[in-house]
């Protein structure tokens, strides 16, 4: 607010801690410590946090830099509210065996639906989350 | 103790200000090509610094800092200062990695100097020397170093050969400087006279109690050159060097410094180069440079002419030191700017600066005053170009710097907001400022790394999102927003009913001027070229199209040639298609039916009429149209058309046809320079003169050798040469084959042989063309009509064959 009123800008959420969804899906935390035009952003001390259910795993990452284009959301995080009643943190381990198990499970879902449809004679395109060619 | 400096010294040090200006345009060119701070070391030694950090934070320090610090001190100099327990009580400028280059500048010199003198100042020059952010010295290491950097302090008690350079330092603030342990009071007292009329001193962080006897306490400050480079903190400085630093009180060293928390972070510097040129035109892309106090210079240059390439050894954070606490270690007022305990780490208040053209097209400046004077970024007067709004300071920070110093730069922001809309905000922000600003202000403090991002680079991602903005209609840019906040004014005023109309009948409608940056490539005296860079801004030129304007007249002129060309070409296509039908004729006579056929050949009958018809003159019949045919025939499809054309027309048309010819030989053949088009003529032509009468063969000749001298130019055209020929072969044959022939009879055959062969022997070898082939009876053909010695020349001449008829 300081730098530009009126207008949204990211040079007050330097050196605070951030939560970044990029476009991949992946959720990091870190310290917010550079920013440029494009929004791309310098996170120190970051976290990727996997959440699975109600449990959640951080791998310690280190150093980022995020390209402005895959930022989908950015929030600062309040130090000081950190620990969260709902969520439990479990292990790295845990938590990539936790993922990998729902991504199986939504694999066989998605799976299942479309050999669904296909009997039916129906097909739905899917959905392309990447923006890969 | 006092050594004074040697002359060479001496004299090393006047030519390196001579050599200072190169130094720092040099520097300037390279941080501009390599961007900020690439071809500077100190990020290296921040990184260590910070790698540092994270080491000593697992393994726990040891007395490792200073004792490598004293090692470093010395650059590998082999004389090592003992560095007695004092020295160990000296807080560790937070992990102080070995900067090299700045170190080996200034202390070998020093301790040389010294002799190993004093320990203090041995200690303070390593200290300083090994601490960047105290001073490092840009440039060049080595012994003419000194005035590029801190006057190093084993210089400190020799003369004050610069004092040009030196009392410019008073001018730069202290921001980074712990103004207790580090100034006078560590120096002792001679030493410290000597800096204050110098004007610079190094502040070591030294604790040793013969420096502490001298603590001036709240005298006049000396100040290290090489901490300052701010103009924002010139006030600070000032204020300084009235009401003079508090007393540190040495308990604070015997802490150790080892609170982590109150580290200064790595400064990060490169050359803010003091008495550079401004930058004017830094591509966007560009980050900051770092520090570059123009305004500084600016400054300066009014009072001392000489610049000074010095270090910013802190990142310009330093706007807002609080009022001086009690215990501050020497990290903290390091640090001071980095987060002022209480407030949002990025001042507010620091209101943008104007470029020249904004100043200009100000017409009221309705500043948010800064009420506790000026703290804001220097002015940079051809650089910054737009600056964004940075709201208002928190009105009560600086207390004792109140009223000081009187803001001298009027900020404004006066391309986007509108004023109400900037009063709301400043109001919103002051709210805002103080409760948000406790809490946060000192986390950040012990946050090692905060401030990465320096206050310039903030500044200048700002600038670049905000030009984006700029905009030369507001109206018509930002129609709502304008209207928006006109509407708001208007309802204020009337709640108020007028009581403040000053504020809202003048309003800035502030616009910037489009400055048209066209990019004129560079070109160097003497070179062939022009030195382009192509840069987004100026993207390179794959076309050079450059507008001529002719004249009239010539446009006529040239409009005249193409519409002849064109109507040329035009009547060459209509005969071409009808020839073409002419041609196809047979065929599709076998294709029709025989009732049509009758049909088709009337048709063609037609067709061949009309082409003939196209060709020849409007009255006579049997003349071709001379003009008609030699716009048909300067053209290469007319040549062709003819050529085909011929064997299609009837005799006697075809016969026109060719006398046609052979009557503009001359036109055609100046035209047909190459010989190559007019040839194609030659068989059809040979097929009608083989059916020429006798009479008319004659007339052909005539035809040919027309008006005087056309025959020396039909011999130069092969086609030409190749006609006459023809013509002569046909008329020998007539003659030898039947006797009966009229040739004989008409005297003009004879006469018009005659002078074919007076030509032919006349005309230069070289411009006898060649003909296409030379038919074999020419020979007896001249045989008689010309004597054996003539017979014989021609033979040689026309390389005809003597072939037996």
């Amino acid at each position: 607010m300081n730098y530009m009123p009126g207008t949204a800008s990211l040079i007050d959420d330097i050196d605070k801690k951030h939560l970044v969804l990029l476009r991949d899906g992946r959720t990091l935390i870190g310290f917010l410590r550079s920013i440029d035009q494009f929004a791309n952003l310098v996170f120190h001390q970051t976290v990727e946090r996997i959440h699975v259910g109600k449990k959640f795993g951080d791998i310690p990452r280190g150093i980022f830099i995020v390209r402005g284009e895959n930022v989908v959301l950015l929030g600062e995080i309040d130090i000081d509210k950190l620990c969260d009643n709902v969520l439990q943190q479990v292990s790295i381990e845990e938590i990539l065996e936790e993922q990998r198990l729902q991504q199986q499970a939504k694999q066989k879902t998605e799976k299942a639906k479309v050999t669904a449809l296909k009997d039916r004679g129906l097909s739905i395109p899917k959905a392309d989350n990447l923006d890969e060619y | 103790m006092f050594r004074f400096q040697s002359l060479d010294e001496d004299c090393t040090l006047e030519k390196e200000e001579g050599l200072v200006e190169e130094e720092d345009e040099i520097d300037q060119f390279n941080d501009d090509t390599f961007g900020d701070g690439a071809i500077d070391d100190d990020w290296q030694e921040e990184h260590k610094r910070l790698a540092e950090l994270e080491e000593r934070k697992n393994d726990g320090l040891g007395g490792l800092g200073l004792g490598g610090l004293g090692m470093r001190g010395m650059g590998g100099d082999s004389s090592t200062v003992q560095l007695p327990p004092p020295a160990s009580r000296v807080p560790h400028p937070s992990s102080l990695p070995p900067p090299h280059h700045s170190l080996s500048s200034m202390p070998p010199l020093g301790l040389e100097e010294m002799g190993g003198g004093d320990l203090a100042e041995s200690l303070a020059m390593l200290i300083l020397g090994a601490d960047p952010a105290i001073a490092s010295v840009g440039g060049p290491a080595g012994p003419g170093d000194r005035s590029t950097g801190l006057p190093p302090p084993p210089s400190m008690p020799q003369q004050h050969h610069h004092p040009s350079q030196l009392p410019s330092h008073h001018q730069l603030t202290l921001s980074g400087l712990p103004p207790g342990p580090l100034h006078p009071s560590l120096l002792s007292y001679q030493q410290h006279q000597h800096l204050l009329r110098r004007g610079g001193a190094p502040m070591p962080q030294m604790n040793s109690h013969n420096i502490w006897e001298n603590n001036m306490g709240f005298g006049p400050v000396s100040v290290t050159p090489g901490l300052i480079t701010q103009m924002e903190d010139s006030p600070l400085l000032s204020i300084i060097k009235e009401v003079g630093l508090p007393n540190r009180p040495p308990p604070v060293m015997s802490e150790d410094g080892r609170d982590l928390s109150e580290r200064a972070p790595p400064p990060r510097s490169s050359s803010p180069v003091i008495g550079s040129p401004p930058v004017r035109a830094v591509p966007i892309g560009t980050p900051p440079k770092q520090p570059m106090s123009h305004a500084m210079n600016h400054q300066q240059q009014i009072h001392h002419p000489t610049t000074v390439h010095v270090r910013a050894p802190v990142h310009h954070q330093h706007r807002y030191p609080p009022s001086f606490p009690e215990r501050i270690s020497p990290n903290t007022l390091l640090n001071m700017a980095n987060s002022p305990l209480c407030r949002p780490p990025f001042p507010a208040g620091v209101g943008p600066v104007l470029s020249q053209i904004q100043r200009a097209q100000m017409l009221n400046s309705q500043v948010a005053g800064f009420p506790r004077g000026c703290q804001g970024p220097p002015l940079l007067p051809g650089g910054g170009g737009f600056r964004p709004f940075f709201g208002q300071p928190p009105p009560h920070r600086m207390g004792p710097h109140h009223n000081h110093i009187p803001c001298p730069i009027i900020r404004h922001n006066t391309t986007h907001l509108h004023p109400q809309h900037r009063r709301m905000l400043t109001q919103r922000m002051q709210s805002r400022g103080g409760e948000r600003g406790g809490r946060v202000g000192d986390w950040r403090s012990r946050d090692p790394y905060s401030n990465l991002m320096t206050q310039r680079e903030k500044e200048w991602v700002a600038k670049i999102q905000m030009m984006q903005l700029q905009s030369t209609d507001p109206y018509l840019d930002d129609y709502y927003y304008q209207n928006y906040f006109e509407k708001m004014e208007k309802r204020q005023e009337r709640d108020r009913d007028g009581v403040r109309k000053e504020h809202t009948t003048k309003l800035i409608t502030p616009q910037v001027a489009k400055l048209e940056h066209t990019y004129r490539p560079v070109q160097f005296a003497g070179s062939l070229g022009k030195l382009t860079v192509s840069s987004v801004n100026n993207p390179r030129k794959m076309i050079d199209t450059v507008v001529t304007s002719r004249t009239d007249d010539e446009e006529k002129r040239e409009k005249q040639v193409w519409n002849k060309r064109r109507q040329i070409l035009y009547t060459v296509e209509k005969m071409y298609s009808l020839l073409l039908e002419v041609q196809d004729f047979e065929k599709r006579f076998m294709q029709t039916p025989e009732e049509q056929r009758e049909a088709l050949l009337e048709q063609h009958k037609t067709h061949t009429l009309q082409l003939y018809a196209s060709l020849k003159e409007k009255e006579w019949d049997d003349r071709v149209s001379d003009e008609q045919c030699l716009l048909i025939m300067s053209v290469r499809k007319g040549k062709r058309l003819i050529s085909r054309l011929i064997p299609f027309l009837p005799p006697l048309q075809a016969a026109t046809v060719v006398m046609g010819i052979a009557r503009n030989l001359t036109a055609l053949a100046k035209k047909d320079k190459q010989d190559q088009a007019l040839c194609w003529l030659v068989e059809p032509v040979a097929v009608v003169i083989s059916s020429l009468s006798s009479a008319a063969l004659t007339d052909l000749l005539q035809e040919l050798q027309g008006s005087e001298g056309q025959l020396s130019k039909v011999l130069q055209n092969k086609f030409g040469v190749t006609l006459l020929y023809l013509i002569l072969s046909e008329g020998e044959r007539m003659q030898s084959s039947d006797l009966n022939c009229q040739l004989m009879d008409d005297n003009r055959w004879t006469e018009l042989v005659f002078s074919v062969t007076r030509e032919l022997l006349n005309v230069p070898p070289s411009s006898l063309s060649p003909p296409l082939f030379t038919p074999p009876n020419l020979l007896s053909l001249f045989s008689r009509y010309v004597d054996r010695q003539r017979l014989e020349l021609l033979q040689e001449k026309l390389q005809i064959s003597a072939l037996s008829r």
